[in-house]
């Protein structure tokens, strides 16, 4: 996709027009010029992935974790940024996170089995979730369940890495740089300097 | 034909010896600059303006072949072979020490956090004041102009502030305040502290042929536009353009050489390539490696004349090692700005406001420590939503909080120098040499008491800032960080009158070889609580220019 990276002659040459335009009142400092606007966040995926150090059993699994973690609602979630792809290249190139990643499949895939009597992978969503939820919020904590507890929190983070380094994740967060702005940015509340009285939220 | 002999050998390119180079070279000298690493081309290599999922590992870089257990910045996909990866260097029993080197030219200057406050007299004369350890041989007087003259050249962004720790320089406009700065200003104020606009070597308008910054990025990660102050694009172009600059990259200077009385004749160095050793010659040296590599570089110069390294008669050379002890001393949110629209107030991703030392300013001894400390906040819309950690469970609730909390994080870091220790010292190991064949550095060095309290003494005041700025306070560290890791060492070769317990003079000349100077952050009597890059450049302006009155009047 052209005009992700802003180059340095075009940033010259905005540099240039901004030093013109400063004085205009109609330039707009919060606005930039670079060509990230409107820009098609669909993301090009290839439609069958080879994973490079999973097994295809347990890339399908991750795939499910990632979009569990950060899921598609109002917004695009994990599957559509291709966080699944993320975490089978990082762990493809660490060796020190293999084992990790391997066992912690296997534990998970074996407490389905004892808990629902069926692998993580064929359980109703309910169940899934309900797997997790012991292993990821402290008031419901299980005896004997650290090993998962670890699992589930390394998958979360390299879901999260994956997730917010994308242009869908970024744009989810509204990411404000990458771009070019004429001044340095200056608080827009300037008769509310404790920030008590902002407007709400939005939505 | 006989070897060419230059005016000048400078080791270095970083904010000393690209000091140095510029002011040697402008002159009329001819100089042969030695840099370790290799030449950056900022188009290339600097990958600012990409977008993380441009990049294969998305900017964390290949874990494959990264360095493990180092700060984020360091080898990061955006400026891969900017950081030293090859020279290993080795630590007492006892000492941990992380030592991130930039020897791509330009050394640290190309990532540099271009915090620029002046010393003071407060500084200089710290020892007469409370007690401890000696005074600098200059004062504030005789340096305020050479300050001048580096921010003038640079540009350095601040206002005047009037602080007794502070001297107040030649400013650009300041950075604006963002919300954050507001709210956490009210905190301080309501504590008694300090909060006002960092002195930031970043163009806050053009300056001197160098354009204004754009706001797009980190900082940290080089700057393809040079809108902050580095050699490469504030200093070298036009040495390099006066014809008298021979600069020799992948260069590691191995050791000084001597004539037969004992002077600097040139240096040996070894081709990072190659492994080949090498000579060059020159009438003068200047050293400017950067603390503890050109302590190595001296300390393994030895001769008959030099037994125990050059131009240490004093049995001073690679002591009095100071760092600043860095830690996170409060760190969480802003509720007043949870779930706002993003705002681009963390582009830099870097301080630009500071709470300058606001401690034993009345008197010497009004805390349970002596001198003083800083403290830098941070926060605003960061690439990456680090605080996510602090947010349980999964699922739309999760993505729905990191979201809200986007606008939210805030972070304080103290800034704490050590004072000077016999303990802290750089020696060679006596047992092993790096791949390049060359005596490694060995680095001994303990955190002292003095800044283990002012670390607790920021803590509580960090902590009761957030809870007056109305701050959710989640986490502070128990540790600092490890020792090395602000990248701001000192000493090693300390300026004094007394040749008997200094290695330079207040010139940053050697007392016992007078054609071998030092430029860099090794001659500063400690580290003070503020950074180093502005006074390397200031004291290497001034001592290179007492080496060209040198020149002209014949003596080297």
């Amino acid at each position: 996709m052209a005009g992700q990276s802003i180059e340095r002659r075009e940033i010259l040459c905005m540099l240039a027009l901004a030093a013109g335009a400063a004085g205009f009142p109609g330039f707009c400092r919060w606005s930039f010029a670079c060509g990230h606007v409107g820009a098609d966040i669909t993301q090009i995926r290839p439609t069958a992935y080879r994973p490079l150090f999973f097994s295809a059993a347990e890339y399908a699994t991750i795939e499910r974790l990632a979009d569990i973690i950060i899921p598609t609602d109002e917004t695009p979630g994990a599957s559509q940024a291709g966080v699944s792809e993320f975490i089978d290249l990082m762990v493809s190139r660490d060796a020190a996170l293999q084992p990790g990643f391997r066992s912690g499949l296997g534990w998970l895939d074996a407490q389905s089995r004892k808990t629902f009597g069926n692998k993580f992978l064929s359980l109703t969503t309910a169940q899934q979730t309900s797997l997790l939820e012991s292993l990821a919020y402290k008031k419901k904590f299980r005896a004997g369940e650290e090993r998962g507890r670890e699992f589930f929190s390394l998958v979360r983070e390299y879901t999260v890495m994956g997730f917010y380094t994308s242009e869908i994740g970024l744009k989810e967060l509204d990411y404000p740089g990458l771009k070019f702005y004429a001044g340095s940015p200056a608080c827009p509340h300037k008769d509310d300097p404790e920030h008590l009285h902002l407007p709400g939220p939005k939505g | 034909m006989p070897p060419q002999i230059y005016d000048v050998i400078v080791i270095g390119t970083g904010a000393g010896g690209g000091m140095a180079i510029k002011t040697l070279c402008d002159a009329g000298l001819k100089v042969c600059a030695l840099n370790s690493g290799r030449r950056l081309d900022p188009e290339k290599d600097f990958r600012n303006h990409r977008a993380t999922w441009e990049m294969k590992f998305r900017g964390f870089g290949d874990p494959a072949t990264r360095m493990k257990d180092t700060p984020g910045f360091l080898d990061s996909e955006y400026n891969q072979g900017a950081w030293e990866r090859e020279i290993a260097f080795t630590t007492a029993p006892g000492t941990k020490w992380m030592w991130p080197r930039a020897s791509a030219v330009g050394g640290k200057t190309n990532f540099w956090g271009r915090s620029s406050a002046r010393f003071g007299d407060i500084d200089f004369k710290a020892a007469t004041l409370d007690g401890c350890d000696v005074d600098w041989p200059v004062t504030y007087q005789e340096i305020a102009p050479y300050y001048t003259r580096v921010e003038k050249m640079i540009g350095v962004a601040s206002t005047v502030q009037n602080r007794p720790s502070n001297p107040d320089g030649v400013y650009l406009p300041p950075f604006n305040f963002r919300c954050l700065d507001w709210i956490l200003q009210k905190g301080c104020e309501k504590s008694g502290v300090p909060y006002l606009p960092d002195r930031l070597a970043q163009l806050t308008v053009a300056h001197e042929g160098h354009p204004a910054c754009h706001y797009c990025g980190d900082c940290t990660f080089g700057c393809e536009v040079g809108a902050f102050f580095s050699t490469p694009w504030f200093f070298l172009p036009s040495a390099e353009g006066s014809g008298n600059l021979d600069l020799k990259t992948n260069a590691i200077a191995r050791n000084i050489l001597t004539d037969a009385d004992g002077k600097a004749a040139g240096v040996a160095y070894v081709d990072r390539a190659s492994r080949q050793e090498y000579e060059v010659r020159a009438h003068a040296v200047v050293v400017a490696a950067s603390c503890i590599e050109s302590a190595r570089i001296m300390l393994n110069s030895k001769s008959r004349h030099w037994p125990t390294g050059i131009a240490n008669s004093s049995g001073q050379l690679g002591r009095n090692l100071c760092d600043h002890l860095y830690a996170t001393t409060a760190s969480g949110y802003l509720p007043q700005l949870l779930g706002q629209p993003s705002f681009p107030d963390n582009v830099s991703a870097n301080p630009i406001a500071w709470m300058p030392r606001w401690q034993n300013l009345k008197s010497a001894q009004e805390e349970q420590f002596i001198r003083g400390y800083s403290v830098y906040p941070d926060g605003g819309c960061a690439e990456f939503p680090g605080y996510y950690d602090r947010i349980e469970g999964f699922g739309s609730s999760f993505k729905h909080e990191i979201k809200r909390r986007y606008p939210t994080p805030v972070s304080f870091t103290v800034q704490a120098p050590t004072l000077p220790s016999e303990k802290n010292f750089v020696d060679v190991d006596p047992d092993g040499k790096d791949s390049f064949g060359i005596p490694m550095a060995r680095i001994h060095f303990q955190w002292g008491d003095n800044e283990l309290r002012m670390f607790q003494h920021a803590k509580q005041v960090s902590a009761e800032i957030f809870r007056k700025a109305g701050a959710v306070l989640e986490y502070s560290a128990d540790e600092p960080e490890m020792p090395g890791y602000s990248l701001h060492e000192t000493g090693t070769c300390r300026m004094g009158n007394d040749p008997k317990k200094f290695v330079t003079n207040r010139f940053g000349q050697t007392h016992d070889v007078d054609n071998l100077y030092v430029c860099d952050a090794s001659v500063f009597l400690n580290c003070t609580d503020k950074t180093t890059t502005l006074s390397i450049l200031a004291f290497s302006v001034r001592t290179s220019e007492y080496l060209l009155e040198q020149f002209r009047r014949g003596a080297h």
